[in-house]
Formats: structure tokens, C-alpha cells, sequence
């Protein structure tokens, strides 16, 4: 019981890292079901590629075992992972979804399967499916820790979510201010009304795809330095949390992806003081089940009578 | 079409031939362009996360099968070696065990590698009647149950995890012990050995379980942290998700040793995966560090001016199908009569066999190796040093 007590500080910090991750991932979800109604499966696999393209850039950087100037490696690895996303992401609409809007929503559900085996199955041939191993000691030394109240942060845990919640607070300003953020809005409650008001749909949809997408990104190259290892298939369950937590706070919620990002990190943190750590992503769907029984519009979803 | 009108005369052309052939002695390379070839199955992961293993592994049987043809091939037939992919997965090897059965020319296998495809292949390679030696799969109950084509030249893990156990409490003397395994036949295995080793010596232990797709170790860490342990031991597959699992470790703050199974013996991922996190961990090994061996010299220069830095398992598949090779040399007279039955029958009879593993190679009634050790290594500046070394003999094997 002692031991159970002890380890809460560090499951709360825990929980707080996956959840601002979880957070990211589960906005751009949540953002492109707000204006497109689809649910983009392909998600994580962005996010994986995102990953990836962060272990490039710093491979690139690496002489005899040394990185100069590790800050400034580190933006370049945030920035390229970002535009690396936001391109393909803006690539994916356009080549698969845009050619299928109008038609059923289930043609752009398969669609977005289809682009998430070809990105999960392109990545395991480029890397023989080995996992790849991140230096993050490089950058960010690992035992940089500040020791709070029985719990260990460390500098990467903490940088993580520093920039989650920046990244957050500036979209969400966006989203509410700005002139795009006012577009994204009426689109996401009727986009035939948006479109007859003088909104160009077809490219509020795209700017959301290049914003969620590089999103993704962003918690990916974040995510490769916190496991210190990328390979192929983190995208898989990282897609499944990121759609778990956006269904936990109400998708096309924007607010509620954020919250229910960090609830689904702190529940997957808190359910193994008790459950057997194996069982940890076994807790996470039991969060989306019992979401889809209890309360099937999330924590910040209005009821789904107004949208047929 | 034509020709085969006249078949008699072929028999006849035939029957020439294999006489002018056997007149050849001494001139085995003349010969050899004129006998079929003889096929070896190399199963193995030659892709996926523990393919850095399997590429050595292959790349060691291609060398051993090349110095072999070299040297005339069996009785005059050159070897070919058929590559069987398994990517560590046991649906995999059951897929690639029945490719290699199918095609009669196939008369032995080395490999496959990890416990779990060994054990869901070795139905089917019976059924065949094809003879395997694995050079690694270490868990205990693979030759226990019966099966004739089982051979492997690894010790087994009832031998590993004992020999561990009495390495921790007679030299770390540790009292408290926290196990992580990844659930996995060979993981979970040798930790199931450990642990009552463990146990039986008086000391305190604790264990949890990761899944090998696992990427974020925080929850076990944060438990294995408030137990406050003298040690940690991880009965991890593989090599980069115990450097990843060190890493994040530290980033916990958590200062513990750790020590694994021969699996994780492996530079490249553990050691510069760890960036140096890993120094001063321990790890037991099924086998020598042949670079310690004077008659493996030649062997790992050849290979790391080829391949680059060789794993332990370069060595033992290189052992492995040099055994196989010369078992189908003593199979039969007639290099034409070699079949899988007469294979099995003379692997199961070598013994004494003296190749690069530092110790004579022979097999007990149930396939497995005698004669092993059990050594320890330390992580000492980026390399693995000795430091111990224990009998790898089974209590009543």
C-alpha cells in the first residue's frame, strides 16, 4: 500500500506527458472530423512518419558520435518533421480524400485505411522493420531531472509538455481570433451554409488537413525522443489512443480533444498503479467503451440530434 | 522431346557418367559441375526488429556453405542454401518450415533462431522428417518434447537462468530482485528459470511483465522504482527495447544494474543503443565470445571485413552449419544417396566435433548440446568483458 501511495507523484507526471501527446494527436483527429465528418485512420501513420523524419534529420547531424549546437538541431528536427507532415498530409487530401468527398462517408473511411497500410507498409520496407534507435542523450542529457515531491521529471518530459501546451493555446487562438479560425468553425457546423456565406470549403478542409497533419508530426518527433526509438508500427496505437481521447472529450470538439487527451494519459498512468503494466493500452479502450456506452457525444460533445 | 525416345541410351549415358565420376578421386571440383546440387534450409528473422541476429546468422551459414564448396561440397554436390524468413514471428516460421519440407533437395536446417519459431515449427519439420539445429533457441522444453529432429548448440535456458541467479547472489549479492519479462517463450522462459533459482536462495523477488511492442516503460519503471530493488533482471527478446527500456530508466531517475539473457548480448543495440546507459550492466551468454577462441580467428576477420562487427550468433550459426555440412559428409557413402533420414541419423552421432566455439560439440539422446558453459559478461567501456563462467549442464540431463 506504502509502494502504491509512493508511486502516484510519478504516475500523475506520467500520465501529464502522455497526455499532452495524446492531447496533440487527438486535436488533429478531432479538427479534420470537424470540417470533413470522416475519420481520418491514416493519422498515426502521419504521426509515425512525422517520428521517422525526426531520426533522419538528427542522423544527419551526428559526427562521431557527437551533435553540435544541440538546440538548434533539435528546432531543425521539430521544423522538418512539421513540413515533412504538413506536405503529406496536404498530399493525402488531395489524392485520396478529395477525389471522394460527396460520396459516402464509409468510401473515405477505407480510403484512409488504405493510406495508412500503404504509409505503415512503405516505412517497414525503408527500414527492413527494424526499429530504430533515437540518441536522444544527444540532445537532451538523460539524467537532467528535477526531483519534486517523490516524482523524477525529467528535461525531455518536461520540454514536451511545455510544448504541447504552447502548441494548444496558440491553435486555440487561432481557431477563435482569427479569420481562417472563424472559416474552420462554420465549416465544421455547415459546411453548404460556410459555403454559401463565401467560404471556400475546399480550402478551409485543406488548411485543417496541413494544420492536423503537422500536428501530428510534432508530437511524433516529441514521442521518438521520449521512447528514445521509432519503428514502423507506433502509428497503430497511437492512432487508436488519439482516436480514443478525441471520442473521450467529443469529437470535432476542439477543447475536448485536448481534455480528453489528458484524462486518456492520466487513466492509462493511474489504471496501472492497480492493473499489471501490460494491461496498460487494455485500459485505454476500456475508456472508449465505456465512453461509447455512457456518454457517446464525450465530455465537451453536444448531442448528435442536430447532425444527421 | 525428341531425346526422350531413346531412353535406354540415356540410362546407359548415365550409368557412364557415374562411373567416369567415381573414377574422379581426388578431382571433387572437376566432378561437382556435373552432380545436382544439395540443399540447406537457413531459417531465420532476416527482417523485422531482431533482424540485425538473423543477418549475421545468414551471413555466417553463407560463408560456411561457401568455403565448404570451396572444398568440393558433400561428396562432389555443391551446397545451396535456401533462405527462410521467418521475422521472428511463429505464424511466419510454420509458413516457411513447410516451404522447406516441400522441396525434397532440402536435406537439413540451420536454425530457426528464436524459441517461439522453433516451437511452432517443429511439428512440421517432423513431420518431414527434416533435421534442425538452432544455434539459439535456449528455451528448455524444445527438446523435451519428444521430437527426433531436434538438435541445438546453445545450452539451455534452465541452464542460463540458474547460472544467472547464482551470479547475482554469490557475487552482486543482491536480495532484492525485480524481473521484467516481454512474454514472449524465450523472454518469459528464461525469467520463469530465474526466478526460482532466485528463490531458492533467499532472496526478495518482483516481477512484471512488458509486451514487445511496447514503447513507453514509465508504468514498469515507476513500479520497479518504488520497490527500490538491488537489481534488475530483463528476460527481453530484444536488444533495442532493452536499450530504450535503460534509457527511459534513467530519465526516472531510477539507478539500479541491470542484467539480461544472452539475447540482449548484442553491441550495437544494447551497447551504443543504450548511449552508454548500459555500462556496467551484466549479461549471461550461451556461449563463449569467440574472439577469445585462437581457431575462430580466421572465421571473424573473414566475416568483419565482409559484414561488419559480428553478434554472438555469427559464430554459433557458423558452428551450426558446418555441423550440418559434416554430418551430411558422414551420411553416406554415395554422395547421390545423402537423404534427410541418413542427416538426421549422423548429426545425432557427432560428437567431439572441434569448430570455433572453444569447446568439443557433441549431442545428448534428446538433441541438445554437451559440454557448454554459461559465461557472464559486464558492459565495461562500450565492450563486453568476461567475468564469470559456469557448467551449462541440466541436473539430471
Amino acid at each position: 500500500m506504502e509502494q502504491l501511495i509512493c508511486q502516484i507523484p510519478q504516475q500523475i507526471v506520467n500520465g501529464i506527458t502522455l497526455g499532452s501527446v495524446y492531447a496533440l494527436l487527438a486535436l488533429g483527429y478531432s479538427m479534420v472530423y470537424g470540417v470533413l465528418r470522416m475519420l481520418n485512420f491514416a493519422h498515426g501513420d502521419v504521426f509515425m512518419v512525422g517520428a521517422f523524419t525526426g531520426w533522419g534529420v538528427l542522423m544527419l547531424f551526428i559526427k562521431e558520435g557527437q551533435v553540435a549546437l544541440p538546440m538548434l538541431v533539435l528546432a531543425v528536427m521539430v521544423l522538418a518533421a512539421i513540413g515533412a507532415t504538413a506536405v503529406l498530409g496536404a498530399a493525402i487530401e488531395r489524392f485520396a480524400y478529395r477525389p471522394l468527398r460527396g460520396g459516402s462517408r464509409l468510401v473515405t473511411l477505407i480510403s484512409a485505411l488504405g493510406v495508412s497500410i500503404i504509409l505503415q507498409n512503405a516505412a517497414m520496407i525503408l527500414t527492413a522493420g527494424r526499429a530504430k534507435t533515437i540518441p536522444t542523450e544527444l540532445l537532451i542529457p538523460q539524467d537532467l531531472v528535477i526531483r519534486f515531491a517523490g516524482a523524477t521529471i525529467s528535461a525531455t518530459r518536461l520540454a514536451m509538455v511545455v510544448v504541447s501546451v504552447i502548441t494548444m493555446i496558440l491553435l486555440d487562438a487561432v481557431v477563435r481570433k482569427t479569420k481562417l479560425g472563424r472559416a474552420m468553425r462554420a465549416t465544421s457546423q455547415d459546411s453548404e451554409a460556410a459555403e454559401y456565406m463565401g467560404v471556400n470549403t475546399s480550402k478551409v478542409i485543406a488548411v485543417t488537413f496541413i494544420i492536423g497533419s503537422a500536428l501530428a508530426g510534432l508530437a511524433g518527433v516529441m514521442i521518438g525522443l521520449y521512447y528514445t526509438q521509432v519503428d514502423y508500427m507506433i502509428g497503430f496505437s497511437a492512432g487508436m489512443k488519439a482516436f480514443t481521447a478525441a471520442v473521450l472529450g467529443g469529437i470535432g470538439s476542439f477543447r475536448g480533444a485536448a481534455a480528453g487527451g489528458l484524462l486518456l494519459g492520466l487513466a492509462e498512468s493511474f489504471g496501472v498503479l492497480i492493473a499489471p503494466p501490460v494491461y496498460k493500452d487494455a485500459i485505454v479502450f476500456a475508456v472508449l467503451i465505456l465512453t461509447l456506452i455512457l456518454r457517446p457525444s464525450g465530455l465537451y460533445g453536444k448531442p448528435s440530434a442536430s447532425r444527421a | 522431346m525428341l531425346r526422350n525416345l531413346r531412353p535406354k541410351a540415356n540410362v546407359m549415358l548415365c550409368g557412364v557418367l557415374v562411373a567416369a565420376l567415381l573414377l574422379l578421386v581426388g578431382t571433387a571440383a572437376l566432378a561437382a559441375k556435373d552432380l545436382p546440387p544439395i540443399k540447406i534450409g537457413a531459417a531465420g528473422p532476416y527482417t523485422g526488429d531482431v533482424s540485425k541476429i538473423g543477418l549475421d546468422g545468414l551471413n555466417a551459414i553463407k560463408m560456411a556453405v561457401e568455403e565448404a564448396n570451396a572444398a568440393g561440397g558433400i561428396g562432389g554436390r555443391m551446397i545451396e542454401i535456401v533462405e527462410a524468413d521467418d521475422a521472428a514471428d511463429p505464424s511466419k516460421a510454420i509458413i516457411v518450415a513447410e516451404m522447406l519440407a516441400m522441396d525434397r533437395n532440402v536435406i537439413g536446417v540451420v536454425g530457426p533462431m528464436n524459441s517461439a519459431t522453433v516451437q511452432a515449427a517443429l511439428p512440421t519439420y517432423q513431420r518431414a522428417g527434416l533435421a534442425i539445429i538452432s544455434q539459439s533457441a535456449t528455451y528448455p522444453k524444445l527438446t523435451e518434447m519428444g521430437y527426433n529432429i531436434m538438435f541445438r548448440i546453445c545450452p539451455r535456458d534452465d541452464a542460463q537462468g540458474p547460472a544467472a541467479a547464482r551470479f547475482i547472489v554469490e557475487e552482486l549479492k543482491a536480495e532484492k530482485i525485480y524481473i521484467i519479462d516481454d512474454k514472449t517463450t524465450y523472454g518469459q522462459g528464461l525469467a520463469d528459470q530465474v526466478e526460482p533459482a532466485l528463490k531458492a536462495a533467499g532472496t526478495e523477488v518482483l516481477r512484471g511483465q512488458i509486451d514487445m511492442a511496447d514503447r513507453d516503460f514509465s508504468p514498469i519503471l515507476t513500479r520497479v522504482k518504488a520497490a527500490e530493488p538491488d537489481l534488475v533482471y530483463l528476460g527481453l527478446a530484444n536488444p533495442a527495447q532493452a536499450a530504450s527500456l535503460i534509457k527511459q530508466a534513467a530519465g526516472l531517475g531510477l539507478d539500479v544494474t541491470f542484467m539480461g539473457g544472452d539475447g540482449l548480448k548484442e553491441k550495437d543495440q544494447l551497447i551504443d543503443g543504450a548511449g552508454g546507459l548500459a555500462e556496467g550492466m551484466y549479461v549471461t551468454s550461451i556461449g563463449k565470445d569467440i574472439r577469445e577462441v585462437p581457431e575462430a580467428q580466421a572465421f571473424i576477420e573473414k566475416f568483419e571485413a565482409r559484414y561488419g562487427a559480428m553478434s554472438v550468433f555469427g559464430g554459433q550459426s557458423y558452428e551450426a552449419a558446418n555441423i550440418l555440412i559434416d554430418a551430411a559428409r558422414r551420411a553416406a557413402a554415395d554422395p547421390m544417396a545423402i537423404n534427410r533420414n541418413n542427416v538426421r541419423e549422423a548429426i545425432s552421432k557427432t560428437s567431439g566435433y572441434e569448430g570455433i566455439l572453444g569447446f568439443p560439440i557433441g549431442f545428448d539422446s534428446k538433441g541438445d548440446v554437451v559440454g557448454a558453459s554459461i559465461f557472464v559478461y559486464q558492459v565495461q567501456n562500450g565492450e563486453f568483458v568476461p567475468v564469470a563462467e559456469y557448467s551449462a549442464s541440466v541436473s539430471g540431463n
